[in-house]
């Protein structure tokens, strides 16, 4: 047990801020806000480029895709560095870190330089087609069908909660190429170009406002997709489904860390009340520092610990919904108020942290309830960590 | 930070489990209770086994394997207040094998013409009326001293294998060299919240593996009841309370093993995570257990009893967040 990093890992992140203080974007108050998580600004494109280009996009990557094959415990520190300063390296995350990282796994060469790249340098931005409505945590029992046909795949059917699509230039969709196998063994993965007939978005309001547009549903109408656009084998969606997720997850606790972290700034305790859920605030903080790292250490031997990830996950988000509710009821009637306020503005970011105390809880829920709802973690502890029975 | 256990931190927690296992079994603790077996012979056990010579700051670690292992077996000896309370002052007497507790609050000393003298009582001591020594902390310094030369009386509680005591000085003489150099009890009361802390989140591991055993074998509508949904996710609302607490009372001995300066911060940290920790694992552990987890026959109940009353000694989880908080402000 060490309460410090070696002295390599050190040393990286004294050169990663050094980068960072001599070329972060200036005059922020005067950039522009991206309107969707699959928009970028195009100053934030010179700046993703940039980093790719120097190799601090995805430092573990090679360097031709924007990294310099640094360890685990270097990108670590490398994000730690972004979520100090509040600041991201895309305002494409699931771009970044699940389709180009799905492509760079299980795509062909010729895939990765045509689509992931792209992704990487943001000149494309992308959108992940997964759920549906009828496949939400079930998410092997999705519809939407896809028959190859000669050179192209016909493909029909409707996703929904596709972060982004409506500024998507493609969708990474999963599509179910045969009907007649078991649920998980008929699906496969496609790039869809969002310009190709027949792909119709509808971008829809969060509670948070109807102009707060992200989510979309996507209709596909007989939509002819070409059969060099299959990612990973016929009928082998499933595995790249499990690893596309799995780049997010060693990580995802972080970005909990990180919302933590910048309440622990923005929520100022003025009462006995206030300061006793403070103090709750700080040590959920310290606590999932500590477990997340212990899960570091364990991917960084290599191991697969798929277990301790929901318990991260169902700690992180919720210790985020906590603190926010306790913010939100902490500020009393002044917490009506919307729009409003509650941060620095900061346009480097994608979360809109100068929002008001209601807007920041409401958003916590994404956090329990995208990528595997709080339930489904619990049940995932349950039966893998503590060995209860299946139902 | 790397926070998790190496290799040789491991390798000690098995052999802690190992000897525990043997030297500690559930049999010997249901004895203490029920037919008052004497205890010294597994306290004799732990010296020889070398556990009492944990007393460097850069044992600590190793030192908060052994407390969490002995809640988690509801140790009934006297080795949480001896290595957390007295051996941070003396180390020397503690490593020879003789227990003993702090005095934290209550007691004076003064000087007259015969040398220093102590004065006053303190209540809820942990092990005060069975330590062979006590530390006496005071505002002239902390003092050594044989537990007899003091009036205890042990105060009944509702654990049966718990420990306290009333003390009390009536112009106690105490010789120069009983006085404790250097002594930081600061420091002291920063391992003693960590150690509470580490035996809570061991007597909290104990109740869920305890119960995790009874939803397992426990069948009703012809299925065991650990396949409900409403159970597997109470037991992993344990496990998770469970891990939060055990990372922060790491943290807080790793802090005393580095001497770091945020030790104050990371032991109340400990203390109010086990504190919040024990409050969601006793309901949910007894919850689940049904009727049978609310039986004297059941060993459940020292586990409830050790985690409930880690929480009333030395500071509450209310009271160590309002000192975490504090260190915002």
């Amino acid at each position: 047990m060490k309460l410090t990093f070696d002295a390599d890992v050190e040393a990286f992140r004294a050169e990663f801020s050094a980068f960072l203080d001599a070329h972060l974007p200036k005059e922020a108050e005067e950039l522009e806000r991206p309107r969707s998580t699959a928009h970028i600004p195009e100053w934030a494109r010179r700046w993703q480029r940039l980093l790719f280009e120097e190799g601090w996009l995805l430092p573990a990557n090679p360097p031709e895709f924007g990294g310099r094959n640094a360890s685990l415990l270097q990108q670590y520190v490398h994000l730690e560095e972004l979520a100090r300063r509040r600041i991201y390296h895309s305002f494409n995350p699931q771009g970044l870190g699940i389709i180009a990282a799905s492509l760079l796994s299980f795509g062909t060469e010729e895939q990765k330089h045509r689509w992931a790249v792209p992704v990487l340098r943001a000149e494309k931005t992308a959108a992940l087609g997964m759920s549906e409505p009828d496949a939400g945590s079930d998410l092997a029992s999705l519809r939407t069908r896809a028959d190859l046909q000669g050179d192209h795949f016909v493909v029909n059917g409707q996703k929904v909660w596709t972060s982004g699509a409506h500024d998507a230039d493609f969708i990474l969709a999963f599509v179910r190429t045969d009907p007649d196998a078991p649920k998980h063994k008929g699906i496969s993965v496609l790039i869809v170009p969002t310009d190709l007939p027949g792909v119709n978005r509808r971008p829809f309001g969060s509670l948070v406002g109807p102009d707060d547009l992200d989510f979309n549903e996507v209709f596909f109408e007989n939509v002819k997709v070409p059969a060099e656009n299959l990612v990973g084998a016929l009928n082998d969606g499933w595995r790249v489904a499990n690893g596309s997720l799995g780049h997010e997850r060693t990580m995802l606790w972080l970005s909990f860390a990180e919302r933590l972290e910048d309440l622990t700034q923005d929520f100022r305790p003025e009462d006995v009340l206030a300061r006793d859920r403070y103090a709750t605030l700080v040590m959920d903080l310290q606590a999932l520092r500590l477990m997340g790292s212990a899960a570091l250490a364990r991917a960084a031997r290599g191991e697969q610990d798929v277990a301790s990830v929901s318990v991260l996950k169902v700690f992180g988000s919720e210790a985020v919904q906590n603190a926010t509710e306790q913010a939100l009821e902490a500020a009393g009637s002044q917490a009506l108020v919307h729009p409003a306020r509650t941060a620095p503005f900061n346009p480097m970011t994608l979360e809109d942290f100068y929002a008001g105390w209601f807007e920041r809880y409401a958003r916590s829920f994404s956090g329990t309830i995208a990528g595997g709802t709080s339930e489904i973690q619990r049940t995932i502890i349950a039966e893998r960590v503590l060995g209860l029975p299946r139902s | 930070m790397l926070f998790e256990f190496d290799a040789d931190q491991r390798l000690w927690q098995d052999t802690v489990r190992e000897v525990l296992a043997k030297e500690c079994p559930p049999a010997l603790v249901r004895g203490v209770v029920d037919e008052g077996v004497d205890p010294g012979p597994l306290w004799r056990a732990y010296v020889r086994h070398g556990w009492t010579e944990l007393t460097g700051s850069g044992e600590a670690v190793e030192l908060a394997i052994v407390l969490e292992e002995l809640g988690r077996a509801t140790d009934p000896t006297p080795y949480l207040a001896t290595m957390t309370q007295f051996a941070p002052f003396f180390p020397e007497v503690a490593e020879k094998g003789v227990s003993g507790t702090a005095v934290f609050e209550g007691v004076s000393a003064h000087r007259d013409d015969g040398g220093w003298v102590l004065d006053g009582t303190a209540r809820y001591v942990l092990d005060g009326d069975r330590a062979d020594r006590l530390a006496v902390v005071t505002g002239e310094g902390v003092f050594t001293v044989p537990a007899d030369e003091a009036h205890v009386t042990r105060t009944p509680v509702f654990d049966p294998l718990l420990h306290v005591a009333e003390v009390s000085f009536w112009n106690v003489r105490v010789a120069d060299q009983d006085r404790a150099e250097n002594a930081d009890p600061q420091r002291t009361r920063h391992l003693a919240l960590t150690g509470l802390a580490l035996t809570t989140v061991g007597a909290c591991q104990r109740i869920l593996d305890l119960t995790l055993e009874h939803v397992r074998t426990r069948h009703q509508f012809g299925v065991p009841i650990g396949s409900f949904q409403a159970v597997k996710h109470k037991a992993a609302d344990m496990h998770v309370a469970i891990e939060r607490a055990r990372a922060l009372a790491y943290y807080a001995a790793l802090t005393i093993a580095a001497d770091d300066p945020r030790r104050r911060l990371a032991a109340s940290m400990a203390k109010a995570a086990a504190g919040e920790c024990q409050s969601l694992v006793f309901r949910h552990g007894l919850q689940l257990f049904g009727g049978m987890g609310y039986t004297w026959e059941n060993d459940l109940q020292f586990a409830l009893k050790r985690a409930k009353a880690g929480e009333l000694l030395l500071g509450g989880a209310a009271e160590h967040r309002a000192l975490i908080a504090e260190e915002y402000a």
